[in-house]
């Protein structure tokens, strides 16, 4: 609407002459900041008398009764209390500060020193899961059943280092289970070990235990393999055995050939 | 050493408000002085009843000494006092069921009661008129006028205070305005 349109409405308003249709247009135009309530004379003298009718005055009762409320206000807020400091309001803020300080202390840990405290922490927990096979292991292998006994004996394949307790249930297993199997499944088990000095002299000293051809075969062919000549003692005292039979005493003998 | 009507003068509202907050309950002392009078004067408007009214200015400086922690210093301290001053109102009259103020009773009532008032008082004929004129108006249209009044026509504030625009205010006080012009010449008619 054109500045002079608005004029002559606000003119129209101050002479009385506006009509109802024409007042709700100046309703609107007041709402778009178009015409200002100070340019309806006769309504801005109206509100200027308002504005300059006197306000009463309150009592002198309202002055003692506000200072009496905040001499006990005072009084309350005084002193430490908890139900105060835990009054939401006023806690929540403190409590969420402590939450984000805290995540950004786990963030910053995280973020800063991953490395160490991640590998120190898979370190304990992989010696924790060797230390519990190793258990394992042990109690499997006082079982009765051939098959559990193997089962143990197997479980050393999955360690890559083994506490000595290990070792000596292997080599106990080598020399003293029932069952051949057994027998050569702990041999088996310990040529991983070989390099050992201890283990390579105790396989030696088991060549004069065992009574099974097949072990004896196998612990020969072991000898041969890690050249260990000191164990020619032992394997001759197999040849020299009436029981042995031909074919082994045939193969101990190269065996024998070979590492001297 | 300062004087608190030093004090009085230097700070602004909010400054003093923030310190209320902080603990300074002191500070609520010369916010009191600063607004017990336009706040009186504006339930004493919407209620003509001075005790009442007193009672009520007693009521918004409780509640905010009791809200003081939502005091964020952002906005206008006045427009937030008087928000919690309307609402003091409206509880009051939720409370005793005065809501229908506009009955035929209460308009007899402010009637016997303005009839005194303006004898007691001695105004000029003018402002008993106006003040006969404004108690006529329906509730929300003297509380507009009112506002504007003790809010010096911070039609802005009025706004966020009723939760409108500004622009919306300015109609509101319009129409308040036109009604209260109405009514002022029917009574000049009547004299």
């Amino acid at each position: 609407m054109e500045q002079e349109r608005i004029n002559e409405l606000v003119t129209k308003y101050n002479e009385n002459q506006a009509d109802p249709a024409e007042i709700k247009l100046i309703e609107q135009l007041i709402e778009e900041g178009r015409i200002e309530l100070s340019q309806l004379r006769e309504l801005s003298k109206l509100e200027e008398l308002v504005m300059n009718v006197e306000t009463p005055s309150p009592s002198s009762d309202l002055d003692d009764n506000f200072y009496q409320m905040l001499r006990t206000m005072k009084g309350k807020s005084k002193g430490f209390s908890w139900s105060r400091f835990f009054a939401w309001p006023e806690f929540a803020p403190k409590l969420a500060f402590a939450a984000v300080m805290l995540i950004i202390g786990f963030l910053g840990g995280y973020l800063f020193f991953p490395s160490p405290s991640s590998n120190k922490e898979v370190a304990e927990l992989k010696d924790e899961v060797l230390q519990m096979k190793e258990m394992m292991m042990l109690s499997l292998l006082e079982k009765e059943s051939a098959t559990e006994r193997l089962k143990a004996v197997s479980l050393t394949n999955e360690m890559t280092s083994v506490s000595d307790k290990v070792t000596n249930a292997l080599l106990q297993t080598l020399n003293n289970d029932e069952n051949i199997n057994v027998r050569l499944e702990a041999l088996e088990a310990l040529k991983p070990f070989v390099r050992d000095s201890r283990i390579r002299s105790e396989l030696v000293r088991s060549i004069g235990k065992q009574e099974s051809p097949l072990v004896q075969v196998a612990l020969a062919e072991l000898m041969v393999q890690l050249q260990e000549k000191s164990s020619v003692k032992e394997l001759k005292k197999i040849l020299e055995n009436e029981n042995t039979p031909r074919d082994v005493k045939k193969q101990i003998e190269e065996s024998i050939k070979t590492m001297t | 050493m300062k004087t608190p009507v030093q004090d009085l003068e230097t700070f602004s509202d909010n400054t003093l408000m923030l310190k209320v907050k902080d603990g300074h309950l002191d500070k609520l002392g010369l916010l009191f002085e600063r607004y017990k009078k336009p706040l009186f004067g504006f339930f004493y408007g919407m209620n003509k009843d001075v005790e009442l009214s007193e009672d009520l200015v007693q009521n918004v400086f409780f509640r905010i000494l009791k809200y003081r922690y939502l005091f964020r210093g952002e906005g206008d301290f006045k427009t937030w006092m008087f928000h919690i001053a309307r609402n003091v109102n409206h509880d009051h009259y939720r409370k005793n069921k005065l809501g229908k103020a506009e009955s035929v009773e209460s308009w007899e009532n402010r009637l016997g009661h303005d009839d005194a008032y303006s004898v007691q008082l001695q105004h000029d004929e003018e402002t008993t008129m106006l003040t006969l004129a404004l108690d006529r108006l329906p509730a929300d249209k003297r509380e507009i006028i009112l506002l504007s009044k003790y809010q010096e026509k911070k039609y802005k504030e009025i706004g966020e205070l009723l939760g409108c625009s500004e622009g919306a205010v300015k109609v509101k006080v319009f129409r308040a305005l036109q009604e209260l012009k109405a009514v002022y010449q029917q009574l000049e008619k009547q004299m």
